[in-house]
């Protein structure tokens, strides 16, 4: 197998795991898939420009930044119009609508910012890539940063996802509060504070895989929008309220997209590469035709747990 | 020179067709949403659904019909602006073949957009609501992407002229009969809507939308009812796709974003959704606007793209209406029925 199309999909599969967490742990909050999550991400993708070309810092040191920026703009965006239109008790389709709309508006301010940056200061806006450093091991085999960076990077936030969730007394109001928003209120949780931090975690991680894309491909400020539909993809696979099939949903399209690209690309099937989109669609439309409930409804770790317990007791 | 508009007939004739085609639009996604609580987020699949079945087959007609007068300028796509030119002479000759077939391909559309209907909500019509408007805007999404790069259909990303439908009338009428034809089907589609909204079906979806559960209890089958109501919403986006067609001459690709469906989804919201004349207001604000903005766009000195500001303008002003005003600018009035005093009239005399 090819070593560095393996590479491309772990890093492809990461910066997927990334945003899909987040969109998973603002779905659960609300029920509404956010339209502008990946916006969030093209976000954390100019801070990170930004240190880059006006103070010479490398996207890696920055990437606290990106995390900060991006987790305040879904905050403020909770806080100025999600919690107000869910307390004054709109529709699913109407919140579904206003995350639409800040897709777009906040679509367009890159936009103008990104031509302003063009115009006014005489810098690439668009098209960009950063340069990245890398290991070579051997002449076949050469190891990017972004795979070393992104891979740890993902690995230590899932850890610590599962550390706050499950071991810290304010995780597990968190997901007391997610379970069942009413019974956590009478029991003297903030459910307003939970959703908050909720939003500002999931516009941080988006952020962060923002930040990451360059290294990676070419990119304008439709980036976001045009990674949304695979991180759709990814979360319905995942089951859209586990945080685990999120992670798992989100391996599954990277690879599949990557690797799948790859074998239709050539012969005997000779398809061009811009139908790359297609293949997130597809399995979309399987998990919706097949399992709608996502993975996470198949796996069960605790049944698992359970009968390897059962056969030990036995 | 009215408003610095350089020329005001240009303009009056630009806000009609672009409002004709903008009103079949809202009032089908009133149809769907304000009438029957449907997420529809692809509208501009269904749209481009219409007009991608003008561009790939007006031409190619017309040259399988009259080969032998039209020569030979190289490969269709190339040279593709060269046929459409060809084939708007033979039209010019032909009223009754140009008015056959914009007729055929109006229908083409409609029965295109309501078979793009059945098949991108079929995955997700009996989810939830939100796994249904992903559905529909990936749909979109994949369907622009493959009219880009497919070239067999509208050229990829050259995109395709379409033939002049009424070549065979004056000039200096043409466009304002062609016009008149967009408006008059535009005002029939939104009578249509009007007279299924007052229906029993009407009072059936509306049903549907306030109380989903209680529809069925009374032994109604929601998801064939929200299944022919969304396949009729985008029969008639795909009307209006072929007559924008028929109207730019040209269809492309990339002319099919899904800010489109956004702009949509302002209208009826801003006009007010579960009341067709409010959709028709929300269509007309929204196209006055943008019209104006072309207009004057040379006149604001910005170091940016002006459509941009726009955007994030009308982005604004959902979000707001959706926190003060939900039910928009006209809301919904409760159905007619007969007046009081007629009833207790006709008891009395029985």
């Amino acid at each position: 197998m090819n070593v560095t199309l393996l590479i491309d999909a772990i890093i492809f599969g990461n910066l997927l795991v990334l945003l899909s967490i987040g969109l998973t742990l603002t779905y659960i909050t609300l029920k509404i898939p956010n339209f502008a999550h990946g916006d969030f991400a093209t976000v954390g993708m100019y801070v990170a420009y930004y240190f880059l070309v006006f103070h010479k810092i490398s996207p890696y040191l920055t990437l606290p930044f990106a995390f900060l920026v991006s987790g305040t703009i879904a905050l403020l965006s909770y806080l100025l119009v999600f919690r107000p239109l869910n307390n004054r008790g709109m529709s699913i389709v109407g919140l579904m609508v206003a995350s639409i709309a800040i897709e777009v508006a906040l679509r367009s301010t890159l936009h103008i910012y990104a031509d302003s940056l063009t115009n006014i200061y005489k810098v690439i806006s668009r098209g960009f890539i950063f340069r990245d450093f890398g290991i070579e091991i051997s002449k076949t085999l050469y190891i990017p940063g972004l795979l070393i960076v992104s891979s740890i990077l993902t690995l230590a936030l899932v850890i610590s996802l599962y550390i706050l969730l499950t071991k810290t007394k304010f995780g597990i109001a968190m997901r007391a509060a997610i379970e069942n928003p009413d019974l956590a209120e009478v029991l003297g949780v903030d459910v307003n504070k939970v959703y908050a931090v909720s939003w500002f975690l999931a516009g941080g991680l988006a952020g962060l895989a923002g930040a990451l894309v360059p290294f990676r491909m070419a990119t304008d400020p439709e980036i976001g929008w045009m990674l949304l539909l695979r991180v759709f993809s990814s979360s319905i696979l995942g089951g859209l309220s586990s945080i685990y099939g999120a992670m798992l949903g989100g391996y599954i399209v990277g690879f599949a997209e990557v690797i799948g690209i790859q074998v239709l690309s050539n012969p005997p099937f000779n398809l061009s590469t811009a139908y790359r989109p297609a293949i997130p669609f597809a399995i979309l439309i399987a998990t919706l035709l097949l399992m709608p409930e996502g993975l996470a409804s198949k796996i069960k770790l605790e049944k698992i747990a359970a009968k390897i317990r059962g056969v030990r007791g036995q | 020179m009215i408003l610095g508009i350089a020329d005001p007939v240009r303009f009056a004739i630009d806000v009609s067709a672009f409002f004709s085609i903008y009103l079949m639009l809202s009032i089908s996604l009133n149809l769907e949403y304000g009438y029957t609580g449907i997420s529809n987020f692809g509208k501009v699949l269904f749209l481009a659904g219409g007009a991608f079945t003008v561009g790939a087959l007006a031409t190619r007609t017309i040259m399988n019909f009259y080969s032998s007068q039209i020569g030979n300028y190289g490969p269709y796509c190339t040279a593709n602006v060269v046929y459409a030119t060809e084939a708007s002479k033979i039209l010019a000759n032909n009223p009754s073949l140009a008015i056959a077939l914009f007729i055929s391909l109006l229908i083409l559309g409609a029965i295109v957009g309501g078979i793009l209907g059945y098949l991108a909500s079929y995955p997700a019509i009996r989810l939830k609501e939100s796994y249904l408007g992903i559905t529909l805007l990936a749909s979109g999404e994949l369907l622009r992407i493959i009219a880009r790069n497919y070239d067999p259909l509208i050229c990829g990303s050259l995109g395709v002229s379409v033939p002049d439908i009424l070549a065979w009338l004056p000039v200096s009428i043409k466009e304002v009969v062609q016009v008149g034809i967009m408006l008059t089907i535009a005002f029939i589609t939104w009578y249509f809507v009007e007279k299924l909204a007052r229906s029993p079906f009407g009072r059936l979806i509306r049903a549907i939308r306030d109380n989903e559960v209680a529809a069925e209890a009374f032994g109604k089958n929601v998801v064939k009812i929200r299944m022919q109501v969304l396949v009729a919403g985008s029969a008639i986006a795909g009307i209006a796709g072929a007559l924008y067609a028929f109207y730019t001459k040209s269809v492309y690709a990339d002319d099919f974003m899904p800010i489109r469906t956004f702009i949509v989804w302002v209208m009826v919201i801003l006009g007010g959704a579960g009341n067709n004349i409010g959709a028709a207001l929300g269509a007309l604000i929204y196209v006055l606007t943008e019209r104006l903005i072309m207009q004057y766009k040379h006149m604001i000195p910005a170091p940016f793209d002006v459509n941009y500001l726009s955007y994030i303008i009308f982005g604004i002003v959902l979000i707001l209406i959706l926190l003060y005003r939900p039910q928009g600018i006209l809301p919904e009035k409760p159905s007619k029925t007969i007046s009081f005093e007629k009833v207790i009239k006709k008891i009395k005399q029985e």
